[in-house]
């Protein structure tokens, strides 16, 4: 049971972490993360990897539709324009330091062009304009061959920084947790911003927040952008992780992906993010080892068994939407109430 | 109230745990085995190939360990259903490299193929093959540790092409070519062009569809316009096929209409119905009821009718992933009787060393590896009375 966290004054009120005891846990979960790829294990480096690139993209798509209201469906071609950028500037000899950052501000700015509509249309109608952008990046994937490669895509030739080349999971996974973990923590952190706040007032009432002096048309497309950076980013690093790239690697499912994500994790919160990007990866990937299961038993079980994957899937998400619409993150908020006052319960 | 005690938290996790840990114990068997990994679509969209695929390695592997194994070596076939999605089968993927390390790898489509390509490269461990027929993977310099049990998509519409030279008997052939605007759809496009130039057959209209629309009114038009004498589909299984030779029959085209390999099953072509008469298409293997007479194919039989006695049909699935499976069986062979560890460049060496191997009756001629694929196909036509596909061409090499 903690006691003693008192906050003395505004800023420390106001700090990510307010109390030792969390600063304690903050520093044994990056351990954990430094750790995780010694101990792991090639497949668990592997779901690392990935877990953090949702992480990195989920947190984007929480900024613009969680915390600004902006319901967005074309976030997976946003991640596709970081990732083309990559490959484009990787192929052409550009180091990954600054392929990467280039990948994000030119998904930033698409954001920007993505986002105009919000500035007159909202709700369905917008998530319908984002819809569109969908299908006009994925036509430019497929079509502009000199620089996407067409329908064949491009390879991508590992980071390297001097003689030392991400040609690993393992190796990868050290430039990606790093990342993410910076992109999070930004993210956190914005929300204890003006631009932040003038976020979450757009959400809660974009009259209102007008009113009350924020300049509407500047922080939706601030919010897009910022948004759309998130998935460059993402995109960037899928680009170094996959090394290979196709116009099917964004398809609109993926848009959906991210979008459930935040849902189950939980809208308008940083920790729903992240929660809300392991679940989505790793559920199915739980779902498949109980099927293995299934198939020790009975190796012909597992067609019909499979199947019920994406019904248990499905019934998860559909779960969480009646039974926990804020999400993962508040069921964990639930969680460390209850062992705040361990051993004595509430 | 609290959401969970402190035990149930710890029953729960213990479970969980339990239950995570129970396939990876229960793999833990023979260190002298010959794994075959292989990420499986046996549900999802592709499932109507993948069930037949994954049955085939199956029944494969037990009928190989019945004879004795490799060698004296057991085989054994580690799989995890993929549903056909990339991502998955991708996580397959490395999590069986994690746990088994195999020498052989089975994948589901293009895009497994190329997304695992760095990492089998880097690795160096392990020979893949895969339902995927791109020629982008026929490079064994940049794709070294693949390889495919057919011709290239390439080299499949040059076989057509080739066939469409030889029965017309002069001037230049009018060739329509109607693809789905997916990776699938335009790999062979480009070659195609040049290909049609070299031997003097004019394109006279390229139309491009959504994959598996079915409202083809438009390029209906467009085609009948040019009205071609060849009109190629690539690039689909069934649909929209069907629709487009109906439409064209019922606008008087009079052409002759052509498919590639997966396109060309039996079952799927008898779904056409009575449009799918005359249908033409190139395939990399004799059908599985031309096994009369040809020992492999033959062996083939006798092992599929233990689960299904009453089959008298094996899809061309079946058929590939059998092929595929002996290609896996020879080069493994091959490696172990030089004296090398079953690794990427072992398997390399053993595989670009087959030529003019006796596939037994499954190709109709000695079997040579060109840039890791075997360029040798054969024209069929579709018979709607008898239900059966009839050869009407004799074995092309492209080669």
């Amino acid at each position: 049971m903690r006691l003693g966290d008192f906050v003395t004054d505004y800023r420390a009120g106001e700090a990510v972490l307010r109390t030792p005891v969390q600063r304690v846990w903050f520093a044994a979960f990056l351990a954990f993360l430094v750790a995780l790829p010694f101990v792991g294990g090639q497949y668990i480096t592997f779901l690392g990897c990935l877990v953090g690139i949702h992480i990195i993209a989920t947190a984007g798509l929480n900024i613009t539709t969680g915390f600004t209201g902006l319901i967005s469906i074309g976030h997976a071609v946003l991640l596709g324009v970081g990732a083309y950028t990559v490959a484009w500037m990787a192929n052409n000899g550009v180091p990954f330091w600054l392929a990467i950052p280039s990948g994000a501000l030119l998904a930033g700015a698409v954001g920007i062009v993505i986002g105009i509509p919000s500035l007159r249309i909202k709700g369905l109608y917008l998530a319908v304009a984002t819809l569109a952008a969908q299908f006009v990046l994925s036509y430019i994937f497929r079509e502009w061959e000199s620089v996407t490669g067409g329908v064949r895509g491009l390879s991508v030739p590992p980071a390297q920084i001097g003689g030392f080349a991400f040609d690993s999971d393992f190796r990868v996974y050290f430039l990606i947790m790093p990342i993410a973990v910076v992109a999070v923590w930004a993210s956190r952190n914005l929300f204890r911003t003006r631009v932040g706040r003038a976020f979450v007032a757009i959400r809660d009432r974009d009259l209102s927040a007008e009113v009350i002096g924020i300049d509407i048309v500047r922080y939706k497309l601030m919010s897009f952008a910022l948004g759309a950076l998130y998935a460059g980013l993402a995109g960037g690093l899928w680009a170094y992780f996959f090394r290979s790239i196709t116009p099917e690697s964004f398809p609109l499912q993926l848009g959906i992906f991210y979008l459930a994500a935040i849902i189950v994790g939980g809208l308008g919160s940083t920790l729903g993010s992240i929660l809300g990007a392991i679940f989505m990866t790793l559920v199915p990937e739980v779902l498949r080892a109980m099927v293995n299961l299934a198939a020790i038993v009975s190796p012909a079980a597992v067609v019909y068994v499979s199947p019920l994957r994406e019904i248990v899937f499905g019934a998860l998400i559909v779960g969480f939407l009646i039974f926990e619409p804020h999400g993962l993150a508040e069921i964990w908020r639930r969680i460390r109430r209850f062992f705040a006052l361990w051993p004595f319960r509430s | 109230m609290p959401i969970l005690t402190r035990r149930q938290t710890l029953l729960t996790g213990t479970a969980a745990a339990g239950m995570l840990s129970a396939p990876w114990i229960a793999r833990a068997q023979g260190a002298d085995d010959i794994v075959i990994g292989a990420s499986s679509p046996v549900t999802g969209v592709f499932s109507f190939v993948g069930v037949d695929l994954n049955a085939a390695k199956q029944d494969y592997v037990t009928w190989r360990n019945e004879q004795g194994g490799i060698d004296g070596r057991r085989l054994r076939f580690v799989w995890e259903d993929s549903a056909y999605r990339t991502n998955e089968s991708v996580a397959i993927f490395r999590r069986i490299m994690a746990q088994e390390d195999p020498p052989l790898y089975y994948g589901d489509s293009t895009g497994w193929a190329k997304a695992v390509e760095a990492e089998l490269t880097r690795r160096a461990t392990t020979m893949s093959s895969a339902p995927s027929f791109s020629s982008d993977l026929a490079d064994p310099e940049g794709v070294p540790y693949y390889f495919m049990s057919a011709p290239t998509y390439e080299a499949m519409i040059g076989v057509l092409l080739r066939h469409i030279r030889e029965q017309a008997s002069s001037g230049s052939p009018r060739v329509a070519l109607v693809y789905s605007d997916t990776e699938f759809g335009r790999d062979p496009i480009a070659a195609a062009r040049v290909m049609a130039e070299e031997l003097g057959i004019e394109i006279v209209a390229e139309v491009v569809t959504r994959p598996g629309g079915v409202d083809v009114s438009p390029e209906v038009v467009t085609l009948r316009r040019a009205r071609p004498e060849y009109v190629i589909f690539h690039g689909y299984v069934l649909a929209p096929i069907p629709e487009f030779i109906q439409q064209l029959q019922e606008a008087r085209v009079d052409a002759q209409f052509m498919g590639t390999v997966w396109t060309m099953d039996k079952q799927t072509i008898n779904q056409m119905g009575e449009v799918g008469d005359g249908f033409l298409g190139v395939v990399p293997y004799r059908y599985s009821y031309e096994s009369d007479g040809h020992p492999a194919m033959e062996q083939m039989w006798e092992v599929a009718r233990r689960t299904r006695p009453d089959a008298d049909y094996l899809s061309i699935y079946y058929v590939h992933m059998w092929f595929t499976m002996m290609i896996f069986e020879e080069i493994t062979r091959r490696a172990l009787a030089a004296g090398d560890t079953l690794d990427g460049p072992s398997l390399k060496a053993a595989l670009e060393s087959i030529e003019d191997w006796d596939t037994g009756g499954f190709v109709g001629r000695p079997v040579s590896m060109a840039s890791h694929s075997i360029p040798i196909g054969r024209v069929y036509q579709a018979d709607a009375a008898s239900g059966f596909l009839n050869p009407v061409s004799d074995w092309i090499d492209m080669s």
